[in-house]
């Protein structure tokens, strides 16, 4: 309802496909409160009515880590890497971090098409409703940390597993992948929104995607399993590079290799 | 968006337009689907789509504090000039120049999620309008109070509210925010007799404060009442511009329906 901070302001033909930029990025940074608190009352209206409330939010990607580690040890025929505790914990570092991708796609491609009555009466930024979906991506995602470094240490503990790290400087590199995956991730969801627009069954296709592509991310395997022309796998999948690199700090504490930082940086700015 | 173009406007004025034109292409096609693109490329066949001029080479000025009545059929262009005003729609042709805050009633509960609390609703209602979250909480007890709900209700969940609660809530987000400029399209209608009176006498009020309201409105007696400038729009195009009682006359005869009571409820 009230627009612009400015008094005067001008009205002028434009593409309805492309608004002028730079007042379009000037009042997305001005508005951005409205997608913070649009993502807070969104997952308060979600959560009001179950028993345990956000409490789902950790719950569902750890029900599906431990079916997937299951999945993945039945395959194995039981030989899973340090006793099977090292592959739970890759697969859980790995799902919870495809995930955040994933809900931030998900959510923020239907953000444009199920905002309806918003986008027809209010004038506001179109894609603050993708961000407000990437925000409650991060709200479902940053309980889950805590969660699996306390499986992680819970494992240290009890079951003596040496190939799990200690605290390592590299730990740093984090926050800058996690950068680097909100813009891919926030990237893709701008695209697939507005595709949906387009082709409304875009996100039932999306849905079909995601599964194939949570198969060709480093979660359920590792990196290292993947040999000669499989790597490119790896390399041409979006979120390929940053998961592989995600799971070698936290299992490993190594530094990511800097072509695959140099392939996952190129994707960043490729697909925002 | 608003553009960042300098442009000057009369000290007097709140929004002029100038030779404004909206067209948009409509999508003919049942289904938009991938499934149908693909189908219609391995055809060579090119989407099919319909261009509806819905506002033609408009041109308005409309100066501070004056209450603009907007009449006209369905499909004369009313709803889409108020988006146009609002900056939701981009003008096809033309500029349209808004010296001021504005504050729109498009659609009733624009922003509203039915699960949660009228309180909270104020809130993102105010959010969705462009306000900060301080700004609108500062203000929350304020527009409950005036939406008027019976005890506790506006703790309770959207969805147990009647029509007429909503349309109070709605109401008083858009009219409670101090806007400079207050676009109402088909909202008069909120709520009872009691809370109809409320909101003309907030509207007055706002035009005391040298406010500017456009209401666009098929009841004609609130034109009439509220307005001291209409105009008549017809297929896009403004046909009449002039003292409410003669448009709303003109508008009748040309509908053709006489000057009953009820012509000038809801046309």
């Amino acid at each position: 309802m009230i627009e612009g901070a400015n008094k005067i302001q001008v009205f002028e033909p434009h593409s309805s496909s492309l608004p002028p930029l730079r007042p379009y990025f000037k009042d997305f940074w001005r508005r951005r409160e409205f997608a913070t608190e649009l993502s807070k009352f969104s997952d308060k209206a979600e959560y009001l009515e179950s028993k345990l409330g956000k409490v789902w939010l950790v719950l569902n990607p750890l029900f599906l880590a431990v079916i997937y580690f299951l999945l993945v040890t039945i395959i194995q025929g039981g030989r899973g890497q340090g006793g099977g505790f090292t592959t739970l914990a890759h697969i859980l570092i790995g799902l919870f971090t495809f995930y955040f991708a994933q809900n931030t796609i998900l959510l923020g491609a239907s953000s444009i098409t199920s905002g309806g009555s918003l986008i027809l009466n209010q004038a506001f930024p179109r894609a603050l409703l993708p961000l407000s979906s990437a925000i409650s991506a991060a709200r479902q995602f940053f309980p889950t940390i805590p969660i699996y470094i306390l499986i992680v240490v819970g494992g240290k503990l009890f079951l003596d597993d040496s190939t799990l790290p200690g605290l390592s400087a590299n730990y740093l590199l984090l926050p800058i992948l996690f950068v680097l995956l909100v813009i891919t991730s926030f990237g893709l969801s701008l695209l697939f929104a507005t595709m949906n627009v387009y082709f409304r069954d875009t996100t039932k296709l999306l849905s079909y995607i995601m599964r194939i592509w949570l198969y060709a991310s480093p979660v359920l395997w590792q990196p290292d399993m993947l040999n000669g022309w499989y790597r490119v796998i790896l390399y041409l999948n979006p979120l390929g590079p940053i998961l592989s690199a995600n799971s070698r700090i936290w299992m490993a504490c190594c530094q990511p290799p800097p072509n695959l930082l140099a392939v996952y940086f190129g994707h960043s700015f490729h697909f925002y | 968006m608003p553009s960042a173009s300098k442009v000057s406007l009369p000290d007097n004025l709140a929004i002029r337009i100038e030779d404004l034109s909206i067209s948009y292409k409509i999508n003919v096609e049942s289904k938009k689907t991938l499934k149908n693109a693909i189908m219609r490329a391995s055809k060579g066949e090119r989407v099919r789509t319909r261009t509806v001029e819905a506002v033609k080479n408009l041109n308005l000025d409309i100066p501070h504090g004056s209450v603009v009545g907007i009449v006209g059929a369905n499909g004369a262009g009313k709803s889409t000039l108020m988006r146009s005003i609002a900056g939701i729609l981009p003008p096809t042709t033309g500029q349209i120049t808004v010296n001021g805050r504005i504050s729109t009633l498009l659609a009733l509960g624009v922003g509203f999620n039915k699960a949660l609390s009228g309180r909270d609703n104020i809130i993102l209602g105010g959010l969705a309008a462009g306000m900060s979250k301080a700004e609108i909480e500062s203000q929350t007890d304020s527009i409950a109070q005036f939406a008027d709900l019976p005890e506790g209700f506006i703790d309770m969940p959207v969805r147990t509210y009647s029509n007429g609660m909503y349309s109070r809530v709605a109401f008083a987000v858009a009219v409670n925010m101090t806007p400079d400029i207050l676009l109402l399209d088909e909202a008069l209608s909120a709520g009872d007799a009691a809370f109809k009176e409320k909101s003309f006498n907030r509207m007055r009020e706002l035009c005391e404060e040298a406010r500017t309201i456009l209401i666009v409105s098929h009841a004609l007696s609130s034109i009439n009442e509220l307005c001291d400038h209409a105009i008549w729009m017809h297929k896009g195009k403004m046909l009449a511009s002039g003292k409410p009682e003669d448009i709303t006359e003109q508008y009748l005869k040309f509908l053709n329906v006489g000057e009953l009571p009820s012509s000038y409820e809801d046309l």
